[in-house]
């Protein structure tokens, strides 16, 4: 009787297919990635071992490079602007009775949503003829933006539609932690004659710190991840100024048949994904303590 | 400052921000009625003149908008189920039964799941998809869709399980219960809320997906809705208020889910990221 939940059998068939997936899926994929990562393939004759070459040329190709730094202008946009916009909203939000819950719901509604289907839509909002910004600016009198078509506001409309889709994620993320400090803390700083802005900056604020971390070391993953909407929105371009890591390296692997520079590409981006979190819980993580209430 | 005006300030900038969310919506879905593109270009914010809803059934059919919808449903839901299952099964044995020195290294092998980025595999998985001679067929998409939503599932289940009381099953190890059906009787009804949390979890991943379902499906009848979508928009470009009617499809089912589930959602899409 006693070995009813011991029975290594029992065990075996419940953990098995799970295990078994696992390896197929993350364990086995990222072998071969290192593996064809060293070598010269087209994806149909036999792999060339090639040492260390492509990950010499990867720091030589100046698409790559400019790629690494769009992803960096896409991290520096979701920590420096993105993040204090979601705490300001996130405390206006909890600072509000009426209509909370139709706020929380609105701005999460994006989230859900596929990234190429807000891609295609916001294609149709940037249309330089019958799109709804340049009809909106056209008000105002100002000339119409090819925003998808010029270097200089392609990134900028890539960014902007990136956080229309996911700042109000994130604002549900604070709103929660916001809405868990006790109510007796923020009326003894009220008794005390401490204003609102002043309660949000020395109470609220330090407060939720540890959940801003979060975010923030989530914000740098997805800028890291961010792939659907370039491939949907511009393919990378115009002349490669929307270009990240992850669509230079699909296409580089798809387009152009070089499956091997390709898996170089994608083990540079796991180390570079693995050194920034690392980074992060080093400097920032770790020196916060848990803040008990 | 007045008290009613303090009150009004947070209002003034949600709503701003609320009208910045609906917009495009409401673009999309006055566009996906109207009759063409000049009275788009003309009048973006108006109400369309004449309503087309012809524009609703040609997309449907003509740009096959139901195959793509279907295709997305069903793999969507059947990836989901069986990811929810492997997942609750291996989360029972590892949270329940009492083999604990091989659980503690089976989680530990999952959480390395959980930083692996999923772009990275990309290239991997293609030729592990095509060596098992399942590229352009949905097998390509529903074992990687099932796989990739395994680490995540497993964790938050194991914790969930973790809460339910020993006596439960105590009980019914006397009367005479083996483990199959006492995963079965009791632990998988008790673990519901969690499990229709990871189930929506998943659905929403897999429905959404786009990098996989657009490199590994070349076949037009077996597309899913994000793919699907965008080669429509590549082949009617011209045809702005049919492209708008495709948006609408692929984006209203989800919305109506939402508005039925909107606190699971959020809480489930959440829950991953706050740890206490």
């Amino acid at each position: 009787m006693k070995t009813t939940l011991k029975n290594p059998y029992v065990y075996m068939l419940f953990v098995v297919p799970t295990v078994a997936m696992y390896f197929l899926f993350f364990i086995y994929p990222t072998i071969t990635s290192f593996v064809f990562g060293f070598t010269d393939w087209d994806g149909l004759n036999p792999r060339q071992f090639i040492g260390l070459d492509n990950f010499v040329n990867a720091f030589k190709d100046a698409e790559f490079r400019s790629s690494i730094w769009n992803n960096l202008i896409i991290l520096l946009f979701s920590c420096c602007i993105q993040v204090p916009l979601i705490i300001i909203f996130s405390l206006l939000i909890s600072n509000v009775k009426r209509f909370q819950g139709f706020y929380k719901t609105t701005v999460f509604m994006p989230s859900i949503l596929s990234t190429s289907i807000i891609g295609i839509l916001w294609g149709y909002i940037y249309d330089p003829d019958v799109g709804l910004l340049n009809n909106f600016l056209n008000l105002f009198g100002i000339e119409p933006i090819y925003w998808l078509a010029e270097p200089k506001w392609a990134m900028f409309s890539i960014l902007l539609t990136n956080a229309w889709q996911w700042m109000g994620f994130y604002i549900v993320l604070i709103l929660a932690a916001i809405l868990g400090i006790p109510k007796d803390i923020d009326e003894a700083a009220m008794i005390d004659g401490a204003t609102g802005v002043q309660r949000a900056w020395y109470l609220t604020v330090p407060l939720i710190r540890p959940i801003i971390n979060v975010v923030i070391m989530l914000s740098i993953a997805g800028a890291l991840r961010v792939v659907d909407i370039v491939l949907v929105m511009t393919g990378g371009g115009p002349a490669g100024s929307t270009e990240v890591m992850a669509s230079y390296m699909v296409n580089k692997a798809i387009k152009y048949g070089d499956y091997g520079y390709g898996s170089a590409l994608s083990i540079i981006i796991f180390v570079i994904a693995l050194i920034l979190t690392a980074l992060y819980q080093l400097l920032i993580a770790r020196r916060q303590e848990r803040i008990e209430y | 400052m007045p008290v009613a005006v303090k009150k009004t300030i947070p209002h003034f900038f949600m709503i701003v921000y609320v009208v910045i969310i609906l917009v495009p919506f409401l673009f999309v879905l006055f566009s996906s009625l109207k009759a063409n593109n000049t009275e788009i270009a003309l009048h973006p914010f108006g109400l369309p003149k004449t309503w087309v809803f012809e524009n609703y059934k040609e997309a449907w059919v003509k740009a096959k908008i139901s195959v793509y919808f279907f295709n997305s449903l069903y793999l969507a839901a059947s990836a989901a189920v069986v990811g929810v299952l492997m997942a609750a099964a291996t989360a029972f044995a590892m949270a329940r039964m009492k083999l604990t020195r091989i659980s503690k290294w089976i989680y530990q092998l999952v959480l390395v799941g959980m930083l692996i980025p999923g772009n990275v595999l990309f290239i991997a998985q293609y030729f592990l998809v095509r060596d098992l001679h399942i590229l352009d067929t949905h097998w390509a998409l529903f074992l990687p869709y099932t796989a990739g939503a395994l680490p995540f599932s497993v964790l938050l289940l194991v914790a969930f399980m973790h809460n339910i009381p020993h006596e439960l099953e105590e009980a019914a190890t006397i009367d005479g219960m083996g483990a199959i059906r006492m995963f079965w009787k009791i632990i998988l009804p008790l673990t519901i809320p969690a499990l229709v949390t990871v189930f929506i979890v998943n659905f929403l991943g897999n429905w959404n997906e786009y990098l996989l379902a657009n490199f590994f499906i070349s076949r037009d009848a077996l597309r899913t809705l994000p793919t699907g979508m965008v080669g429509f928009r590549d082949a009617f470009q011209t045809n702005y208020a049919l492209v708008c009617t495709g948006i609408v499809f692929s984006v209203l089912p989800v919305l109506l889910l939402y508005s039925f589930l909107q606190r699971q959602i959020i809480e489930g899409l959440t829950a991953g990221s706050v740890k206490g």
